[in-house]
């Protein structure tokens, strides 16, 4: 039903394609039979059955790893797996995710808009504030905290800013932090996967980047 | 006497950081109002780690205090220590062998619905932090001043507690910057006040400058707008005096022409401080 492997210091859970009910009690049991052995260690998910959940059920997934003490390390997407094997589902680029989030004021320092789409913040993001969005994030104004763009696995998501000088920046399983010295550049910019990890760079309308970027 | 306004403001003096100057406002902005004639309480919620009373003077004249009151002990009329200086201020003190969390914000609401009849302004001292002593403190508010220094840190953290008020719903917040060095902004190595601004996006209620006679003052119990030469008092009395509504203009800090540092080397070497 799942199973679990110890790859590259990570621990990959692979889901097989079984109901959400059954993998969430195999997990839980799996990970309750030795909770200090798992405690502290980082989690993949992976598998064939992850396209069969929806992202509540996703999230709930992750929260019971993180409710034993365990540190996510992301999802693998679920796109590559599922081009392979069955081309006919659709990715999940087309499916339209309801419940983007606005935000119509800065976010300040300690406060954390999670989305279950994409964020539009009309304002400044200022440091410490985070903002994790399983689709794209965009910030008319000043992006200065923690941005995570695609929480649950999607590589094709981007951060836009007028001003993007992000402590750190997230998308799917990728990491980049912000370099030591830092200056502000005065053009809109935008950051998102290419081959060698997270890059940044000024955004020109007339390219296409993000959501039809991969097709 | 009795009280100017029909209505009562309740105002929470906040700041996330400590030893940015919370006490030292409340303690002089309320002194101020006072001697404008205005009714004013002031409540320290800092409990386990008072100061207002020593920066106010009173420590002497304290007999009971707040846990007292809302635990039954006293009435809240015994509680309230009268400043002798100014027959208009009114001091509810903190208790320092308790604890933050033996009081609840409901009982703080409850407390400040009895002083709202007597008072035309509640200045409330909150504690550093975010944890329950800030609760406590903003629950009876309906405006806040957030007090920060011209500092990364401090401006951090004001930032976090803006971001707190907000999302428990005030309306009213103001920033009050404290300790600013002019010539150390002239220079380039502090941050000045249309950054601070610009950062927080709030409205700007005063500027307080850098000043040694508050060490002095704060040490000896005085408030520091007793003294006319300070130009810490001079910004307390304004942001007092915006307070209550009136237009008071924001004294330019960039002059640095021939003449102004002439007349700042003669005052200084006239006033024999």
């Amino acid at each position: 039903m799942i199973k679990i492997k110890g790859v590259n210091g990570n621990l990959l859970v692979v889901f097989d394609a079984v109901p959400f009910a059954d993998a969430y009690r195999a997990l839980d049991e799996k990970i309750k039979s030795s909770e200090q052995l798992f405690k502290g260690s980082r989690v993949v998910f992976s598998g064939s059955g992850l396209a069969g959940f929806s992202l509540d059920e996703l999230a709930a997934l992750q929260q019971l790893c993180l409710n034993y003490g365990m540190v996510l390390n992301n999802t693998e997407l679920p796109i590559r797996k599922s081009k392979a094997s069955a081309p006919a589902a659709p990715p999940p680029q087309t499916v339209p995710v309801p419940g983007d989030t606005f935000i119509h004021k800065n976010v300040r320092s300690g406060q954390k808009v999670h989305s279950e789409g994409s964020v539009v913040v009309w304002g400044d993001v200022h440091e410490s504030a985070e903002i994790v969005a399983a689709r794209d994030i965009i910030v008319l104004g000043k992006m200065g905290g923690i941005a995570h763009a695609g929480c649950f696995g999607d590589a094709s998501s981007i951060v836009f800013a007028l001003n993007l000088i992000p402590s750190q920046i997230r998308i799917a399983d990728r990491i980049s932090r912000s370099p030591e010295d830092q200056t502000t550049r005065p053009y809109p910019e935008v950051a998102f996967i290419d081959d060698d990890g997270i890059s940044i760079k000024r955004y020109n309308p007339r390219e296409n980047l993000g959501r039809s970027r991969k097709k | 006497m009795d009280k100017k306004n029909s209505e009562c403001h309740v105002i929470v003096v906040t700041s996330g950081k400590g030893g940015v100057g919370k006490t030292t406002t409340v303690a002089n902005v309320s002194t101020s109002l006072a001697k404008m004639g205005y009714r004013v309480a002031v409540m320290d919620l800092d409990i386990g780690l008072k100061k207002l009373d020593l920066i106010l003077g009173l420590e002497n004249r304290v007999i009971y205090d707040i846990v007292q009151v809302i635990e039954g002990e006293c009435t809240l009329k015994q509680a309230l220590v009268r400043d002798k200086r100014f027959p208009e201020l009114h001091m509810l003190p903190a208790a320092q062998t308790r604890n933050k969390d033996e009081i609840t914000p409901e009982q703080v609401k409850d407390l400040c619905s009895q002083m709202r009849p007597d008072f035309d302004f509640v200045l409330i001292d909150c504690p550093a932090g975010i944890e329950q002593g800030f609760r406590n403190a903003i629950a009876a508010a309906d405006q806040a001043l957030v007090v920060t220094n011209p500092e990364v840190s401090a401006v951090r953290d004001a930032d976090r507690i803006i971001g707190m008020l907000e999302s428990a719903g005030f309306q009213d917040i103001k920033l009050i910057v404290n300790r600013i060095r002019p010539d150390m902004v002239r220079h380039g190595d502090m941050l000045s006040i249309e950054d601070l601004i610009e950062h927080l996006c709030i409205d700007l209620l005063g500027v307080v400058p850098e000043d040694r006679n508050v060490v002095v003052s704060t040490n000896r119990g005085e408030p520091i707008i007793l003294n006319d030469r300070s130009s810490a008092a001079l910004a307390f009395n304004n942001i007092a005096r915006r307070i209550i509504g009136e237009e008071v203009e924001f004294p330019t800090f960039q002059d640095d022409s021939f003449w102004d540092r002439l007349r700042g080397l003669g005052r200084n070497l006239f006033s024999g401080r």
